[in-house]
């Protein structure tokens, strides 16, 4: 198992943003989805290592996060892509991806070849020379994807990764997706349920900070069968499922 | 490889390649050399220095060495410097601590790092990359005191009475953190070389014990531990989650 996370919950003062989340994910596409403030970001930013848990336990590739060498270990076989990306708005596409690609510890030698792969991959090749001020939602968006991949990451996390993207664009990422599941652990937080329809295995569902529903798309349409609201069957399911969770 | 252009239809027609040729691959091995920024020499240095490519990179674009930091710099060691003359007061002494604590904190810091969110999740520790910085600020603020002492004795005190000492410190504390791989032994090191330079400034002048004793110096140690005890607490906050 890549990820293995047992009772992991996180408070922020009074505030419990993630509460006793259980889950074990191997490789395969896995749909985060929530309404806002579900605790899908905070629990993302927990497997990233970025946050530390308040309570509970979290293993990653096999590994604790909390001790300093399993961590770099880790964090050289992660991929995060963030809610915001932030980046410096003077260097170039190629000079941001290769920044952190560096900063990931990957061999200096594999480094352009990398970047190079990870820029074609997303589709940028044209603006590889483009200072990422001049980028657009999208454009940017996507960047931020290529550094997320440019170390052929085992566990990839990805926050709301299709924001800006267009419909095409939308497309090729899902599919990009699909190919990086094959191999690795892939987790993707988004508010959009066509997304998890057409590129996920399976669905964890959050609310309030707690885990209501995991199992497949084909499960939780199976949820909103008649009772849920929305206008596809995923929708439908989603809602179900949440009305069943505030009940 | 599959490309993000072959599914949204990107790739003109450009009839077929001979069969055993893999485009794909010919293609990135191009690209990898064109797009590539070629390290410099002061980068390639400071990578077999630090005994790492990230850090080297990390050191080479760090924005306190862009031209506006450069230039807030100076601006505010002339008007320290002009206001210690002017006043007979040892200002620039008691700010240097602060404004040099909050540059760092502040263009390191969650605040304003862009990349602050993405650089806690490298395999490089933030903490290394941020001792790098700290070292290059404090280098760059000594080598400007140095050229401000050419023209003024209240900038030579100040030079090397805090910033000299203060960059040493700062090399020393990288070192340790780049030989053992731990910033926060480094952090250690760094926080003994200063008490250890004070103690011996105090020393050499027959007044061991008045580090800790006059208190004169109560002020400016109390100014120190703030500036401090502030950077870390901006330093370590824990953004809220967004979601």
């Amino acid at each position: 198992m890549n990820v293995e996370l047992t009772e992991l919950t996180r408070r922020f003062g009074r505030t419990q943003a993630v509460v006793g989340v259980t889950l074990k994910a191997g490789p395969g596409v896995f749909g985060l989805l929530g309404p806002n403030g579900a605790g899908k970001t905070s629990l993302l930013r927990m497997m990233a290592t970025v946050l530390p848990p308040t309570s509970g336990t979290l293993r990653l590739l096999g590994r604790d996060p909390d001790g300093y060498g399993p961590r770099r270990e880790i964090r050289r076989r992660l991929g995060y892509l963030p809610q915001n990306l932030g980046y410096y708005p003077g260097f170039t596409v190629t000079d941001f991806i290769e920044y952190f690609a560096l900063l990931k510890d990957m061999p200096p030698g594999q480094v352009p070849r990398a970047v190079a792969a990870a820029i074609e991959q997303v589709g940028l090749g044209d603006k590889a020379r483009a200072k990422m001020r001049t980028l657009s939602g999208g454009m940017l968006r996507r960047a931020g994807i290529a550094q997320a991949i440019v170390n052929e990451p085992e566990l990839l996390l990805l926050d709301e990764p299709t924001a800006g993207l267009d419909p095409e664009q939308r497309v090729a990422f899902r599919s990009l997706l699909r190919e990086f599941g094959q191999r690795a652990t892939v987790i993707v937080s988004t508010h959009l349920v066509e997304d998890v329809a057409a590129a996920c295995s399976e669905v964890t569902l959050m609310d309030a900070g707690r885990m209501v529903f995991h199992g497949t798309p084909g499960e939780l349409i199976a949820r909103g069968e008649g009772h849920g609201v929305g206008d596809a069957p995923l929708e439908r399911g989603y809602s179900a499922v949440l009305a069943a969770a505030r009940s | 490889m599959t490309g993000w252009d072959d599914l949204t239809g990107g790739y003109q027609d450009v009839g077929p390649a001979p069969g055993d040729v893999d485009l794909d691959r010919v293609w990135l091995g191009v690209a990898a050399q064109v797009w590539r920024r070629e390290p410099g020499p002061a980068e390639r240095a400071a990578a077999r220095l630090l005994r790492s490519p990230g850090l080297a990179r990390a050191l080479v674009t760090t924005p306190s060495l862009l031209l506006g930091w450069l230039m807030a710099t100076v601006v505010i060691l002339v008007a320290g410097v002009g206001f210690t003359l002017g006043t007979g007061t040892p200002w620039v002494a008691l700010l240097a601590p602060a404004v040099a604590a909050a540059g760092i904190a502040y263009a390191y810091g969650p605040g304003i790092d862009p990349a602050w969110e993405l650089s806690q999740s490298m395999a490089v520790s933030d903490r290394m990359v941020l001792l790098v910085r700290a070292l290059a600020v404090f280098g760059l603020n000594a080598a400007l005191g140095l050229a401000a002492s050419a023209a003024s004795g209240a900038a030579a005190a100040f030079t090397f009475g805090w910033l000299v000492p203060m960059t040493a410190v700062c090399a020393l504390a990288l070192a340790a953190a780049t030989v053992t791989r731990s910033p926060n032994v480094g952090v250690a090191a760094g926080a003994a070389g200063w008490v250890i330079t004070i103690l011996t400034g105090q020393a050499a002048q027959g007044r061991f014990t008045a580090a800790i004793t006059d208190s004169f110096l109560v002020l400016p140690y109390l100014a120190f531990a703030a500036c401090c005890g502030a950077v870390v607490l901006f330093a370590t906050r824990i953004p809220r989650g967004t979601s």
